[in-house]
């Protein structure tokens, strides 16, 4: 389902990927791991298109980095969910609209659009919270906003960088116990981290990453 | 309308009252453009209805040979009359030109001589166009060479000199149109900008959820516009008060058609409008 095949990529003001090869298939949930500045960020920026490798070549279903064009990011973009360490929710709106915001952008009904967000938010347990705005919320609380947000369009994975880098352990544990429960129902997850420890035991593929190449 | 245009709409709307204070600098910046602008073209207006002014001043005397019969000269009249640029033929007969003498240089003719030496003439002025060195010399040219015409008269120094200034005038005109109407775009393309610039992070998340191009620009696009009308009427408005007030002190000094006033507001718009897409085409590079 996604295949990254010696991809060699640059990042302005960062030193890039040498050589990545991965691959995630349906369902599957994948760690990627690495020290800080190992290139984990920039091996998800090259699955969501948001940087475009130097050689080797990157395949997300049917998209393909050799084949497809600028204006079709969008579209591939609208495949994958994405979350982040500082969540990147709108704060000057509800925790309705934040997870709406993905379903006007994509053009869906607007009755559809609220069946759709009110069926994600009990997803993460967040249906009462629904008219507070982010900086109301905890961490914890903002980050399931933000993954409500980026399982809204029913992606095929779920990319994840550094998800609880911002929470304190008892919220970690929620998040990572969400994205388990999101998988289970048949998303894939590549999750990158720097904390080894979430790795430990855990009997997932685990990709490790230093300097810019995968292990 | 789709969903998603009438999210556009709304979210350009709504952007225009959560950002109140990008809104009016935008919008205040659209208004001085205009106005200046305005404030420049009404300029150009008078120093043009100067230079016409001056120009219809120069007409040319064609002095008639003194043995010419009444009705030699009706004909001559018609002859000259009928050359192309020609607007009017004034006959000044002998007797006329004595009074006018008279009243310019404060003597009777018949008084110093016995005999009345001026002789008739014609004073013909030029149509509009016509009233430019070269038109007036060909005329001039066409004139003497008439039968009975003894000699022709007039200020071609004046009318060099005033196309000279006109021409000076005009590269002068352009060129600071040219800045005026590049700065403001800038200025308010640079505004837009920077309200865009505040909002990077709802630009970013829209492009990581899979928004296209045309999507993230639109209500940007209508936010731009929608300041651009403001600016405009506001603009619109401040002339027709102005040109109240001037004309309630001074009737009739300033005449300005209706239309312009929409002009401002239409040329607002598009000063939105390309000013919001100059500035977005940093941010949506994909």
């Amino acid at each position: 389902m996604i295949q990254l095949s010696n991809v060699v990529a640059k990042y302005p003001g960062g030193d890039g990927l040498e050589l990545v090869n991965l691959s995630v298939e349906p369902g599957e949930f994948v760690y990627l791991v690495g020290s800080s500045g190992a290139g984990k960020s920039s091996v998800l920026k090259v699955i969501y298109m948001d940087i475009v490798p130097e050689s080797g070549h990157v395949r997300v279903n049917s998209y393909n980095s050799l084949t497809m064009k600028k204006k079709h990011t969008p579209y591939l973009r609208r495949k994958i969910g994405i979350i982040f360490q500082d969540f990147k929710l709108l704060t000057d709106r509800t925790v309705f609209d934040n997870v709406a915001f993905t379903l006007h952008v994509t053009n869906t009904r607007n009755r559809d659009i609220k069946k759709k967000v009110l069926r994600v938010l009990a997803e993460v347990g967040l249906s009462h919270k629904r008219d507070k705005f982010p900086l109301q919320l905890s961490g914890g609380e903002q980050q399931r906003v933000a993954i409500a947000r980026s399982l809204v369009n029913e992606p095929i994975v779920l990319l994840a960088d550094e998800p609880t880098g911002n929470l304190d352990p008892d919220s970690s544990h929620d998040i990572m116990e969400l994205l388990e429960k999101i998988n289970s129902r048949g998303t894939a997850v590549l999750m990158a981290t720097h904390d080894y420890r979430l790795v430990r035991g855990s009997r997932r593929k685990v990709i490790k990453i230093e300097k810019g190449r995968t292990k | 309308m789709s969903s998603g245009y009438l999210y556009s709409i709304t979210e350009g709307f709504r952007g225009l009252r959560r950002a109140k204070f990008s809104a009016f600098v935008s919008i205040s910046t659209i208004f001085f453009s205009l106005v200046l602008i305005g404030i420049f073209i009404i300029f150009i207006f008078n120093i043009q209805r100067l230079i016409q002014q001056i120009q219809s001043r120069v007409e040319l005397e064609v002095f008639i040979d003194n043995s010419y019969t009444l009705e030699q000269i009706d004909e001559l009249r018609e002859k000259i009359f009928k050359i192309n640029g020609v607007e009017s033929v004034l006959y000044i007969s002998k007797q006329e030109a004595a009074e006018i003498f008279k009243n310019q240089f404060g003597q009777d003719v018949f008084e110093i001589l016995d005999d009345n030496p001026l002789p008739a003439s014609f004073q013909i002025n030029l149509m509009q166009q016509f009233r430019s060195a070269d038109n007036a010399q060909q005329i001039f040219n066409h004139i003497i060479k008439l039968d009975g015409v003894d000699e022709v008269l007039y200020r071609h120094d004046l009318l060099v000199l005033l196309e000279r200034y006109i021409r000076l005038f005009i590269i002068i005109i352009f060129t600071m149109g040219v800045l005026l109407g590049i700065g403001s775009i800038f200025l308010v393309s640079n505004t837009i900008k920077l309200i865009i610039f505040s909002r990077r992070t709802i630009i970013e998340i829209m492009k990581l959820v899979g928004a296209t191009r045309r999507f993230i620009r639109r209500p940007f696009i209508i936010e731009g516009v929608v300041q651009g009308i403001i600016g405009g009427t506001f603009a619109a408005l401040f002339f027709y008060l102005i040109f109240r007030l001037i004309n309630l002190e001074i009737p009739g000094l300033i005449l300005i058609d209706q239309k312009n006033y929409s002009i401002l507001v239409v040329v607002g718009m598009l000063w939105g409008y390309i000013g919001s897409k100059l500035a977005l085409r940093k941010f949506l590079k994909y």
